[in-house]
């Protein structure tokens, strides 16, 4: 038995988003009487982060504390549109428009703020803390909660607002195909090392390093979370998951979860990830989205990394013992590529 | 269909229902007890969101026999916190982003409630042991690992 | 829709069976099929008394059909059975999945019975009937009874090896699962997964009568396909099945390698 080592590389650029119908999504923000606000959407949160990010965003463009804010994602008949989650695009374009919305709410709480303080709204400000006071004279304030009471009771007003975010249409010029499909890129490069058993087939992932930029990272440790679950998912893509086994061949798919084949806790990879933050001119407080990237630059990493460990190169997935068996088999055995130190 | 009378205990209340013949032990605790934190996954035993613990030891309640459980005692997510405060592997998890989309997390700590009943000081690899029969599509496993550890530290007391 | 008739023993369950009934045992085939929706049944038959227990018998260690994955890890003199139970399934499975139930779990499951093949265990049905596993297997599409226990014969631990070969870690079904029983003179070694029911090797059963060494091994393994009938599946190809064979089966004999 010869285990051989493989190390590869893979890079990509990541587009946010989609450009079909400008790939609109929209958020509606009211107040509470006592001074809470909720943010409805109808964009899914499916474990991403969609609820916790929204609400930073919706918090941070109030000037409230992120304990007063809710999120509503429940229904896609009480919430404002959207196109969905997919894309990589929740934080950028629910983002967005939680934005938008926000700050015509805040606009409105200031107003209100103002009437009651007997000020110009625009000599005002927040202090994140749940209070609006005079700029430059913080003994001149009055809560958001009693803000939102004077709105509701006395000047019946609603604190509430509406946003949207639509990206710029693009057409593509007729002679050269020219356009601009998407606005806002990500971007990582992730190296995979891992091991070929050229008497099996059987590819043992050793260890990812990787770096992503995904705009500035609006919660760190959500962003981890997502780098590391959706490299396991990579990984899975690259070397287990099939609905046909014997593709083009429809026959012997899977039935249930112990046949059609993941990862399991014993094949944790060991992930190092450097997260640069570059902001982008149009993102939420500079956030991307690192959703779908964060599995797909695994693939070709595994495949670069198996041919640099025995010299076969797979150009389906997933990569099975199989295949890689074969491809050994017809090259006359291992065929160790240039060590890359 | 024949309804057959059972009770059990669950979590720490006594239970009277009638089950119906032939229904898996996660269709009444769901719909005829009530219990929605044992998840119904695969239904076919394969991948662990269903887990309870049935006298202590982990079952899957999509391929038990309802009325087998007369008599027992079954511990599902339901009974985990007590009152406002949650159980150290509920905190474990929240504190370690040990749950994306959530529909593993109930099976997860019922599997690591078994195994820290059982081995209050375990290693890594009998953690992994532990909810080898358990999928999570989002983790990757790793933060599940943690944060078992990091509750059984807590449970005993040690730094994490 | 199913009933479900309880009996207060195996031997009465077993005389209750008829056409479209399945006897339960730990739950894990007969409720998964009622779970599917499953038509060729529409009756379930249990015993609120079975046999649960491990104990010595003439023959060697019995162990009651009811015995489940977890028993069998618990039972200190079925040490030479543990890697095999702590094979199957996570913890929750290995509560439930009885020795009885894994006689009759088809492809890729059944790595127990593979093991009870290669340790020539007897399969003693409620009735008092008694018989050899491998014939067993062979019919047991059309078993009649409900298995009570079977009898295995005390081993050497060293010379009982056994290997399961899968793709998920640390638990997942078998490409392939292989048990040996070296004793001297008159080695078995079986396959699980390689054909329709676990199967013996007999090309390398013969090879290694021998003795087990790099000559013997050799032998075996090239000889270690001869009689099976590895089929295409979700998990490995025929082809793939065949090739590593050899590969496995060295590593087992050698004792090399991450089982």
């Amino acid at each position: 038995m010869t285990i051989h080592k493989g190390r590869g590389f893979a890079c990509i650029n990541y587009p946010i988003g989609m450009n079909l119908g400008g790939d609109p999504s929209q958020a509606l923000v009211h107040s509470t009487p006592d001074g809470k606000f909720m943010v409805a959407l109808s964009s899914i949160d499916l474990g991403q982060g969609m609820k916790s990010v929204t609400r930073q965003i919706a918090s941070e463009t109030l000037g409230v504390p992120v304990e007063d804010v809710y999120v509503d994602t429940a229904d896609s008949d009480t919430g404002p549109h959207c196109m969905g989650s997919f894309a990589s695009r929740g934080t950028h374009r629910v983002g967005n428009a939680v934005i938008r919305a926000a700050a015509e709410a805040r606009k409105q709480m200031m107003e209100a703020a103002a009437e009651e303080l007997e000020v110009n709204a625009t000599d005002l400000d927040t202090d994140g803390a749940g209070n609006i006071h005079v700029k430059g004279a913080p003994s001149k304030s009055i809560t958001i909660a009693e803000t939102a009471i004077a709105a509701q009771f006395k000047q019946g007003r609603t604190l509430s607002g509406r946003g949207i975010f639509l990206i710029p249409p693009s057409e593509a010029d007729p002679e050269t195909g020219d356009m601009t499909p998407v606005t806002c890129f990500a971007h990582a490069a992730l190296v995979v090392d891992l091991e070929v058993d050229d008497e099996t087939g059987e590819v043992t992932v050793n260890h990812i390093n990787s770096a992503y930029e995904v705009g500035r990272a609006l919660n760190p440790k959500l962003v981890e979370q997502q780098l590391i679950g959706g490299a396991w998912m990579g990984v899975s893509h690259a070397l287990y998951e099939t609905t046909e086994p014997n593709y083009p061949a429809r026959d012997h798919g899977p039935e249930d979860f112990n046949t059609y084949l993941q990862p399991g806790p014993g094949q944790i990879v060991p992930h190092d990830i450097a997260v640069l933050e570059r902001p982008a001119e149009d993102a939420p407080y500079g956030g991307k989205g690192p959703g779908e990237m964060c599995a797909n630059p695994v693939l070709p990493a595994v495949a670069n990394a198996i041919y640099n460990a025995v010299g076969v190169r797979c150009d389906y997935l997933p990569i099975t013992p199989e295949k890689v068996l074969r491809g050994i088999r017809e090259q006359g055995g291992a065929r160790p590529q240039a060590v890359r130190a | 269909m024949t309804k057959k009378p059972i009770s059990f205990m669950l979590n720490d209340a006594e239970i009277g229902i009638f089950v119906g013949e032939g229904a898996p032990l996660i269709d009444e605790l769901r719909r005829n007890a009530g219990d929605l934190t044992p998840k119904q996954g695969c239904n076919q035993g394969t991948c662990g969101a269903c887990t309870v613990l049935i006298d202590g030891v982990p079952h899957l309640s999509c391929i038990t026999l309802a009325e087998t459980v007369d008599g027992k005692r079954i511990d599902t997510t339901g009974g985990l916190a007590g009152g406002p405060n949650l159980h150290a592997l509920q905190d474990a998890f929240i504190q370690g982003f040990a749950a994306q989309c959530g529909f593993c997390t109930s099976g997860m700590l019922m599997a690591a409630k078994a195994l820290l009943d059982a081995n209050p000081n375990p290693s890594r690899d009998q953690v992994i042991e532990a909810i080898s029969g358990n999928l999570c599509r989002c983790t990757g496993y790793e933060p599940i690992v943690d944060a078992i550890l990091a509750a059984a530290a807590r449970l005993q007391g040690r730094a994490v | 829709m199913v009933a479900v008739d309880t009996y207060p023993t195996m031997a009465e369950a077993a005389g209750a069976l008829a056409e479209g009934s399945r006897y339960l045992g730990g739950g894990t085939i007969v409720m998964r099929a009622v779970n599917y929706g499953d038509q060729s049944f529409d009756r379930i038959v249990r015993a609120a008394q079975v046999d649960r227990g491990v104990g010595s018998d003439a023959g060697g260690i019995r162990i009651g059909a009811a015995t489940t994955m977890a028993d069998i890890l618990s039972a200190p003199d079925l040490v030479f059975l543990h890697p095999v139970a702590r094979s199957i399934g996570g913890p929750a499975i290995r509560n439930m999945a009885t020795v009885g139930g894994n006689l009759f779990a088809e492809n890729p499951y059944g790595d127990m019975a593979v093991a009870l093949l290669a340790l020539d265990a007897q399969v003693v049905m409620t009735s008092g009937q008694s018989q050899p596993i491998e014939s067993f297997l062979a019919d047991r599409d059309h078993a009649r009874g409900i298995v009570g226990a079977v009898i295995v014969p005390r081993v050497d631990q060293h010379a009982f090896r056994f290997r399961k070969v899968s793709r998920v870690k640390p638990k997942g079904v078998s490409v392939m699962s292989i048990a040996a029983n070296l004793r001297h003179g008159d080695p078995r070694v079986a396959f699980g997964n390689m054909a329709p029911v676990p199967t013996r090797a007999r090309g390398a059963e013969r090879a290694l009568a021998q003795g087990v060494n790099d000559s013997s091994i050799t032998a075996a393994c090239a000889a270690c396909t001869e009689g099976l009938q590895p089929a295409d599946d979700a998990l490995a190809s025929a082809w793939y099945r065949a090739e590593v064979a050899p590969v496995h089966l060295k590593r087992l004999l050698l004792n090399e390698g991450a089982v």
